[in-house]
């Protein structure tokens, strides 16, 4: 088992979910809560991801960081160096590749909160904000949760975004999928064989915490 | 103020004159709507909508392109659908809309409202005319703690409700009401009520204000209308006791 590799696709998850939630939540809440040209191609470019082959993703994200492009210059500028090949142009990427995971299901429970107890809360004088806070977000607790569970579990399988953008370096951009790929290529089927399993009980994990909030019943007045 | 909704246009310019003002009107005048605009739920077409005497301020001027956000109105509306978080208990509803130091006024208010009782309950325990009666409180409440001269709109408040504790609950709250300077708008299309609720009246339909004034003599030909209906045979021969 590369525990370094476990370590480093844990780390890379976990830190890929956090800025997904702080950056989709208000993006979903932004598509959710109203219509138009301008939120119909931002609600496509987030779901882009979904139907392109990881490797275009990766390709262009490696293009994107490079010194070539204007934000890649100013990155190397910011960072001192090229972002690509590093666990932080990992992270880049797999906040790009997970989105549509993390914000899809937090559209569809913002939708789901009838537009009547947002229109009461302003109607008793809370601000938005205290609005989205106090009665949006408690309602919609379990698409939060849904979210987090599916970008965790899509970083930590993902394999042809990190393949082309971090390469495999061990330590530094090699992860669990990664290393299970050079562990077959090996001929070596022990170590893969555990290693795949590891995957195998992270995402059944993650499901079953999805599932079993779902059948043990809704928090109050929880819609999703 | 002037909405264009399809094909319906609203012209409605009125003054609230009294403490407490009905806008009476048959269901589908755009009664609603006119509350909604003044809570700054929805955006008029054109007009203008200021609140306040000695110092009036602009809620909404079209022409000026003043749009005050809702929770900055000072205005608090029940709607006629009554929608209490599903998160919150009675009393956590009841006292959304008022500030932390002033709890006194949702103790009262549950009280008023005979929901002292009910305050611990979660809104899906509740039958529909306990929760058309929270919703009511809710708003009420909030209202009475606004520090400047706010505005309480009740759309269709006490649809809901058995005449009993309707009767029960008008009079308490008229007088509650004007006891702590709280402005009303409220909406009906029951005379009854109007007759119950206001001094001042102003008749509304298809979308226009046709008469203000006092209820005896805004709604003399309607109040007739419906004495006469009781009064008819077929009517009374309905009602016949067994």
């Amino acid at each position: 088992m590369d525990f370094e590799a476990l370590w480093l696709t844990l780390r890379l998850a976990a830190g890929t979910t956090a800025i997904l939630l702080v950056a989709g939540l208000p993006l979903a809440w932004w598509i959710a809560s109203g219509r138009g040209a301008g939120r119909a191609v931002v609600q496509a470019l987030v779901a882009l991801p979904l139907v392109l082959p990881p490797t275009v993703v990766g390709f262009y994200l490696l293009v994107m960081l490079g010194p070539l492009t204007v934000p890649g210059r100013l990155l190397i500028r910011l960072f001192g160096h090229s972002l690509a090949f590093s666990f932080s142009g990992l992270l880049v990427g797999s906040v790009i590749y997970s989105l549509p995971f993390a914000v899809q299901p937090l559209v569809a429970g913002f939708g789901s909160v009838d537009r009547g107890y947002t229109e009461a809360a302003a109607g008793l004088g809370a601000s938005p904000w205290r609005t989205f806070r106090t009665v949006v977000m408690p309602l919609t607790r379990g698409s939060l949760l849904t979210s987090a569970v599916l970008a965790f579990t899509h970083t930590v399988g993902e394999f042809g975004v990190v393949l082309m953008l971090g390469g495999n370096i061990p330590g530094a951009t090699q992860t669990l999928s990664i290393s299970l790929y050079d562990q077959v290529q090996d001929f070596n089927y022990a170590a893969a064989n555990r290693t795949a399993l590891a995957l195998v009980i992270i995402s059944l994990a993650a499901l079953i915490v999805i599932y079993s909030r779902r059948g043990s019943g809704l928090g109050r007045g929880e819609l999703v | 103020m002037r909405h264009r909704q399809g094909a319906l246009v609203f012209d409605a310019t009125f003054e609230l004159a009294e403490p407490w003002t009905v806008l009476f009107g048959p269901s589908g005048s755009g009664k609603t709507t006119v509350l909604r605009a003044i809570a700054g739920l929805m955006r008029p077409a054109a007009g203008q909508i200021v609140l306040g005497c000695d110092t009036p301020r602009v809620l909404f001027d079209r022409a000026k392109g003043i749009c005050m956000p809702a929770h900055r109105r000072g205005v608090r509306l029940a709607a006629q659908v009554a929608t209490l978080f599903p998160n919150m208990t009675v009393r956590e509803n009841i006292a959304y809309g008022v500030p932390g130091d002033a709890t006194e006024v949702v103790e009262e208010t549950l009280q008023r409202f005979h929901l002292d009782r009910l305050s611990e309950v979660m809104p899906w325990k509740l039958s529909g005319g306990e929760r058309q009666r929270a919703a009511v409180a809710r708003a009420v409440a909030s209202a009475i703690t606004l520090k400047d001269s706010g505005l309480l709109l009740l759309d269709e408040p006490f649809a809901g409700l058995d005449l009993r504790l309707r009767d029960d609950l008008l009079g308490d709250l008229r007088s509650w009401l004007a006891s702590t300077h709280t402005p009303v708008l409220s909406v009906t299309h029951d005379v009854g009520e109007a007759f119950q609720l206001g001094a001042e009246v102003i008749k509304f339909d298809d979308g226009r204000v046709l008469r203000q004034g006092p209820v005896e003599a805004v709604l003399a030909e309607e109040r007739e209308r419906l004495l006469d209906q009781l009064s008819r045979k077929d009517v009374q021969g309905e009602f016949k006791p067994l």
